[in-house]
């Protein structure tokens, strides 16, 4: 609002005309001074009053403004009136909005318990699965096993006391059984262990694969016999495992590179490193009989046998067994075989992206020949 | 039998299992002073002179206890727990002969003080060579405790 105020305009109403005492001693002259004098007031008077008007007029322009202004004011109030009317009309979509935001909090929270309470309840479950499994290995492991002894050690005891009244036909079939039995035998353990695995938790530790392979080599010894194999350990790395888990895995891929060799004159078994696609490998490479690779998925299946039983000896366990235990360890087991020319088993530990060893051994891989 | 003469303390429930380690026995001609319990309470019953064994002398244990580990009653982790915990038997050795070498059974066999723990082998040769091999062993190798 721009009021101009003109102080002014409260002067006195005279403040020229002041009144002075007339000598009349003075005569004719002193008269006329003051005539002058009332002309002067007058004309002050009048001065003043054309101030006045002046300043009134400058009154009158402010009032204007000031009504112009209060328009102008009024038509802002009224725009903040629509504005803060608008404010609150959208307030009401708003809380409307947080109404259905806060409906839908509530849902998600019950729905979230009910979720909770769901892997609650499996998580009950699963613990219940998983101790029914074990005993249900435990019962297997006692109880499976014994009628498979019995009828191996009658079938042996007919065989043994029995056995010239039976013919050589009927020792032959006794022999059979006692056969299946054992595999019988074989199979049970072999599932056990692969049970067994399952529920066993890895205990990592940094161990030299190389060692671990030299050993496992003794133990094969009586696999190996007296055949020649040219064994091509390559220097191997230390990796974070567990030890006696790593340990089956070479003694299974291992024992199948001697068994798959057997029909070979010179059989070659090799065990390496590579290094391939930013991919760090640990790998068994043989020369035997190999597999058609179209039946590479059924390969680490269990009871998935590639071979015919009279061919090669097993339970179809072994690398099932390889594959967990890899997988328990955050890797993977691929293999790569041509029919008639070998198969090579390739594994990693961990992420893919992650290091193979925790302390590479330096320089390029020297094969060493052991046998 | 008085018991008195008892060198081994067989506990095995299963008829097969039973006929077939008296069998393995007998072959390495072991059979003649064992005493056969059919569950763990008549072991117990046998070792601590209870029941139909009350008149048996306590100073005479056995040379050796085999003991099975799925027994009626009172199992075989029990037997030995009770065998191992009283002084008057806890020197007596104890085979645990059984069917399965789970690793809960190991632990606790080991744990309770076991003096040996083997797995019947499903080959009936092996096992009988097993036999023999713990026979000799805890029979005559083997120097017992002294008689308490």
């Amino acid at each position: 609002m721009n009021i101009q105020a003109n102080n002014r305009s409260r002067q006195p109403a005279f403040p020229k005309a002041r009144p002075e005492v007339i000598d009349e001693t003075e005569g004719a002259g002193s008269k006329q001074s003051a005539v002058e004098d009332a002309q002067r007031a007058l004309l002050n008077i009048l001065e003043d009053f054309a101030a006045e008007k002046n300043s009134l007029e400058r009154g009158q322009g402010a009032m204007v403004n000031i009504f112009d202004d209060f328009d102008a004011e009024r038509a802002h109030m009224e725009d903040v009136h629509r504005a803060v009317l608008n404010i609150l009309a959208d307030f009401d979509v708003e809380k409307v909005k947080v109404g259905l935001a806060n409906e839908q909090l509530g849902k998600e929270i019950e729905e979230r318990k009910r979720v909770e309470e769901e892997i609650h309840r499996m998580n009950g479950e699963l613990i219940g699965a998983n101790k029914e499994l074990e005993a249900f290995s435990y019962s297997v492991s006692h109880d499976l096993r014994a009628p498979v002894r019995h009828i191996h050690g009658y079938s042996k005891i007919l065989l043994e006391d029995f056995g010239p009244s039976l013919g050589p036909e009927g020792q032959k079939f006794l022999k059979r059984i006692q056969e299946a039995t054992v595999h019988m035998g074989q199979l049970v353990d072999d599932l056990l262990n692969l049970s067994r695995l399952g529920r066993q938790e890895v205990s990592v530790q940094i161990t030299g694969l190389e060692a671990l392979v030299s050993e496992v080599l003794e133990e094969l010894h009586s696999e190996i016999g007296d055949r020649q194999i040219e064994w091509k350990i390559a220097k191997l790395p230390f990796v974070e495992c567990d030890a006696g888990l790593m340990k089956q895995v070479f003694t299974n891929l291992l024992s199948n590179a001697i068994k798959y060799t057997r029909p070979r004159d010179h059989a070659v078994i090799e065990v390496g490193q590579s290094h391939e696609n930013g991919l760090e490998e640990i790998f068994v490479r043989d020369n035997g009989v190999g597999f058609n690779m179209k039946y590479a998925d059924k390969l680490f299946g269990v009871f998935q046998r590639l071979h015919r039983k009279e061919d090669f000896e097993g339970t179809g366990v072994g690398l099932a067994t390889v594959q967990r235990i890899i997988q328990k360890h955050g890797g993977r087991v691929r293999a790569e075989a041509q029919l008639d020319k070998g198969a090579a088993f390739y594994f990693s530990l961990g992420p893919r992206d992650g290091p193979l060893a925790t302390s590479q051994i330096e320089g390029s891989v020297e094969w060493q020949e052991t046998k | 039998m008085a018991g008195n003469e008892i060198e081994i303390l067989l506990v095995e429930d299963n008829p097969g299992d039973l006929e077939l380690t008296l069998h393995a026995l007998r072959k390495n001609n072991l059979a003649n002073k064992i005493q056969v319990a059919r569950d763990g309470e008549e072991a117990l019953d046998f070792l601590f002179c209870r029941g139909e064994f009350k008149e048996r002398n306590r100073n005479q244990a056995p040379k050796l206890v085999l003991l099975d580990l799925k027994l009626p009653k009172v199992d075989g982790i029990e037997v030995l727990r009770q065998i191992k915990r009283d002084p008057h038997t806890k020197s007596i050795p104890v085979t645990v002969l059984t069917t399965s070498k789970e690793q809960s059974d190991l632990k606790s066999c080991y744990e309770l003080g076991v003096n040996s723990y083997i797995q019947k082998p499903v080959d009936f040769d092996k096992f009988r060579e097993t036999v023999k091999q713990f026979s000799l062993y805890w029979l005559l190798i083997n120097t017992p405790p002294p008689p308490r």
